[in-house]
Formats: C-alpha cells, structure tokens, sequence
C-alpha cells in the first residue's frame, strides 16, 4: 500500500467514527444527549457514524491501493471521499453538540441579558456552519485530503434547495386573498429591482448585485443560495449576502414589534408586515411572538406572508436569469431563458412543491409538515381522567367569562370526548371539517385568555384542553424525514461554502453589500409598513 | 485584453471550478434532481407506503 500515508487523516476520521457508533450504541452517552436533547438522534447518530465509518475505510483502502484514476468512480466516490467525511464530521459536531450547547448556554445567559442570545443573533446550524468553514479555511486551510471533497458542496446546496419544496403546499397560498399575493409580489419584485438599481448606482459586481437582491427580495438563505449559481456569484458573495440579511433582520425583530404598537396596529397588520419586511422565518416567528405572544393570529398571518415569499423564487430566479444574461451582453430570448437556462434544480423545488400540494406527503393544507385532523377518531380522545376533570367543572360552573362559542366548544368537547365536527355530519367533509376546526380555535382562545389571565380556569382543565388541542395536531413523518434531509445537506453546503471565505475575498468586497442590504431592507420596511396599514383589514385569511 | 484582466478571469473560473466536481452545470443540476427524487421516493416508501 504505497499511499497509506496520504489516506492516514480519512483513515483516522473512519476509525473515530466506528467508535463514536459504539459508544453511542452502548447507551454512556445518554445522559450528556438527553441534557443536549439530542437523545432522539441516537438512532442516527449510531446509523450515520457506522455507514461513514465504514465508507472511509473501505474508500481509504482502496484510495492506497489503487493508482488515482479517472473513472466515473474515481471522480464522485474516490476522490471527493476525505473531504466529504470531513465536512460531514465537521456537520455532525454542530448539529449534535455545538448547535445544542450554544442552546443551553444561551438559556443560560438569558437571565442576565433579557434576550436568548441564540435567538437575537440567530446562530443556528447555517450560521454555525459557515463560520466553521470560515475558521477552518483562514486558520489550519483546508487540509489535501479533503480538497476534491470540498468541491461537492455547491452540489449539496442544490439539493437542499430543491428539498425545500417539500415544506410548502400551494394551499397556504390560496388561503390568502388575492390583493395579499399582489402586495407581496409588489415588494418581492420591487426590493429585486431596487437592489440591481442600487447595484447599478454603486458600481458593484453583477454576480454580488444579483445574489443580494434575491436574498433581500425572497427570502434569506435558501434564496442567496437558489440563485447563486444563476448569477455565477462567488461563495464571498453568497455570505455576504446571507450575513447582510441576517443582521438586518436582528435589528428588524427588535424595532418591528415596539413600531407595531406605537403606531397600534392589530394582530393582522402587524403579521402582515412582518411577513413581508422580516426576510429570515426564524426572526419572521420571533418578532410576530414578540409582538403578541397570546394571539396565534399574529404568528399565522406572518408566517403565511413569508411562505408565499417562498413560493416566488421560480419567478424571481427567472427575473435574474433574464437580468444576468442581458448585463453580461448575451441576446436572450423568453424562451432561452424559460427553456434552456432555466436552472434544472428549481425545477425540482417546483416538483416537489407540486408533490407536496397534491398531498402526497401530508394531507394538502399542511404547513411544514404540520396539519390539523378533526376527523373522528378513537384516537385523538381525551383520557377519561381529563374527561371527568372536564366535565365535573362545567357541573360546578366552572367557566364563567367564557363567550357563547367558547362554551359551546367546551360543552362539545365533554360530549364528544374530543375535538371534531358534529357526529351526525361525518359524511358532509367539508361541513365537518369547517365546524371541528372552529371548535379548535375557541379552545385555543380559552387557553390564550387563561395565559392572559382574562379567565380563571384550573390548572387540571387547562391540561386537559391543551391536551385536547395538541390531539389533533399532527406533524407528517414523511415530510418531517425530508426536512432533515434538507437540514443536512444545507449544512454540508454551508460549510463547504465557509471554507471558500479567505481574508483575501473578505476585503475584496468591502463594506457595499451591507450599505445596499440596509438601504434596500429599509425601504421595503417603511414602504410596507404604510402599505400594510392602508390596504390590510382585519380579514385577510379566509 | 490586459494581463490583469486575464488574471481575475482565470480567478473567477477558478473560483467556479473550485465548488464543482462536475463537468457543467447542466449535469450537476440533473444530478441534484435525480438524486433528491430518489431519496423522496426512499423517504415516501419508509414513511408513509410501508409505515
């Protein structure tokens, strides 16, 4: 075996693997993963670390055995092998322990700061993951090893994106009226322009304006990366970007909420505009709850506005396409663009939103996987002991301050033993449908007036509706596993990407990127803010 | 076209080639595609037909 040396590091990561497998098989670990609140990935950590391990030293031996190739097998397994375990560690060691410790220790510091400081600064696995790479690349450099590997991650980002498909269902779209759709693809196509405007005015790089007006446009990360390589933009580029819209957004989930109810708008304007001026879903979340943190309402309508977002990236990715090939001098036709330049990975992100829509994953309305099921079933019962607490405090007159359809729900409730449509109209879908959801959304207002303290009920009744409520909420597995494949191949992309960012790139691009994020973020906030305030009523959800 | 020019030319397919092991986009894309719709197929057969 002439090359051992050069494999020993891949080596070495396969061993360490097959160990790391065994020790978490034997069950030590439990205790340190249930304080992580990993302890549910155990089946995964073991599976994983036992089919890489494997794969390293089987790909190492023969990698020293064998005279470096050209082949089909050399190219995508022999050669990117190193790099990919490694990066795949590097993903493993952020999901499983530093993802959860940055969790807990930000938990920890809360007291002291007022704020999750993981929330604030959003450092999640993409976060974590590029500044590894960062770290990594401007440190040590990236190892021989792994070079070919490193490769493979803009590969790996595709795939992520065209996965993000699965999330979404064209139902969400429909349940907004139409003037919401034309008003977010106003200020979609609207920031889009404004930033290849101000790209113009600035004189910056086609590839950097391109990148950063999707991400300012759409929708964070997930769009950075969607249009990247239709803009042919640098992985530098592509962090700034993404770094850009991120902070932006941490300093919007503090002014968003206290500007909101200076200026009194309700649960669903202020959705609204969070929807549309927020670009990142976590901080989306995070300033809907911060505005109001009783009434599910706020969160819906935000997270509704920020998926539709979402849906636009087809149309934007063709808008850019059209942009780039125009700036860099090409004659394009529409049908050179719809047709031959068309990026094949969105239309794999179209396929499997097409997927998901049908209900091929999750019954159609689903959001995320998540979806309500009030059809009537033994299954999503209350326990009998809820069921006697229930219905000894409608006896004793319990409720009081309850509206009429509050109380009706309840009622129901005990004499169904369960939230769903009347019996009797099992066979009318729809009507049942309609009147067990209605059900679900009194019970969830009685449980948001007792947080506000508006209505007194005891703590056993209230369990005992949240666990009424929480029975018919259900999360699909399918599309649960297909998010976790998402989240995987994203942080294997987001490292890799990482370690492309030298000193060198950083300093090459200056300060622009941040000046036209902010003017463009800016503006979209205030032009929104006004535009919400005048068009938005109360009833936007059908 | 200048030397400086040629240079970040050569650069910036540098930096193209560097994120890809594929020989163009096209294949890397078809790639993606086929593989994503492999693991939906796996993830559909595990998770939902065969649950």
């Amino acid at each position: 075996m002439p090359r051992i040396k050069d494999n020993m590091p891949v080596i070495i990561m396969g061993v360490f693997l097959l160990v790391y497998g065994l020790i978490v098989n034997t069950g030590v670990l439990l205790p340190a993963m249930k304080y992580l609140h990993t302890h549910k990935s155990m089946d995964l950590q073991v599976m994983m670390s036992f089919i890489l391990g494997g794969l390293a030293l089987v790909g190492a031996l023969i990698n020293s055995a064998k005279e470096p190739g050209n082949s089909v097998f050399d190219r995508f397994f022999l050669q990117p092998l190193g790099g990919v375990i490694m990066i795949l560690l590097m993903a493993m060691a952020i999901r499983w322990y530093l993802e959860p410790m940055v969790k807990i220790m930000s938990a920890s510091l809360q007291p002291v700061l007022g704020f999750k400081l993981y929330k604030v600064l959003n450092l999640n696995y993409v976060v974590l993951g590029i500044l590894a790479g960062v770290v990594l690349t401007n440190s040590y450099g990236i190892p021989k090893f792994a070079e070919a590997g490193v490769k493979c991650a803009r590969f790996v980002l595709k795939m992520g994106v065209i996965m993000l498909g699965a999330r979404y269902s064209f139902a969400e779209l429909a349940k907004l009226g139409v003037y919401s759709v034309w008003l977010i693809g106003f200020f979609v196509l609207g920031t889009v322009f404004l930033v290849l405007w101000l790209g113009n005015l600035f004189k910056q790089p086609k590839s950097m304006t391109g990148v950063l007006s999707a991400g300012m446009g759409v929708c964070g990360v997930s769009a950075t990366v969607a249009v990247a390589p239709v803009v042919k933009a640098k992985s530098t580029e592509m962090a700034y970007t993404i770094g850009t819209i991120l902070s932006f957004g941490i300093i919007c989930m503090f002014v968003f909420p206290t500007i909101g109810k200076l200026a009194g708008m309700n649960a669903v304007q202020f959705g609204a505009w969070a929807g549309t001026g927020i670009l990142n879903s976590a901080q989306v979340a995070a300033a809907a709850l911060a505005f109001n943190a009783v009434d599910i309402k706020t969160l819906k309508v935000a997270e509704i506005f920020n998926i539709t977002r979402v849906l636009f990236l087809p149309v934007i990715v063709l808008v850019l396409a059209t942009w780039f090939g125009k700036e860099t001098g090409q004659k394009l036709s529409f049908k050179s663009v719809v047709i031959d330049k068309f990026p094949l990975f969105i239309l794999g992100f179209l396929i499997l939103f097409g997927m998901s829509s049908a209900g091929l994953f999750s019954p159609p309305g689903h959001y995320k996987g998540k979806y309500i099921d009030v059809s009537y079933n033994d299954r999503t019962q209350v326990t009998p002991e809820e069921w006697e607490v229930l219905n000894k405090a409608m006896a004793a007159g319990e409720f009081k301050g309850l509206t009429a359809e509050q109380m009706a729900a309840v009622n129901d409730l005990i004499h169904q033993r369960q939230i769903a449509g009347n019996y009797q109209d099992r066979n009318d879908k729809t009507k049942f449908d309609q009147v067990g959801r209605a059900r679900m959304t009194e019970l969830e207002g009685i449980l948001a007036a007792a947080k506000a303290k508006t209505v007194s009920i005891s703590a056993e009744v209230k369990s005992a509706i949240k666990h009424a409520v929480k029975q018919v909420h259900k999360k699909s597995k399918t599309v649960v596993t297909l998010t976790d494949f998402m989240i995987w191949f994203f942080a294997f992309g987001l490292i890799g990407l990482g370690m492309q960012i030298t000193k060198k790139s950083i300093t090459q691009a200056g300060g622009w990127p941040i000046v036209m994020g902010v003017i463009s973020g800016t503006t979209k906030a205030t032009l929104s803010f006004f535009v919400v305030l005048w068009l938005v009523k109360d009833v936007v959800l059908h | 076209m200048s030397e400086k020019n040629m240079t970040e030319n050569k650069a910036d397919a540098n930096e193209e080639r560097a994120l890809s092991v594929f020989s163009s986009e096209r294949n890397e894309d078809l790639t993606a595609l086929v593989f994503c719709l492999i693991t939906t197929f796996m993830v559909l057969l595990f998770t939902k037909w065969l649950a």
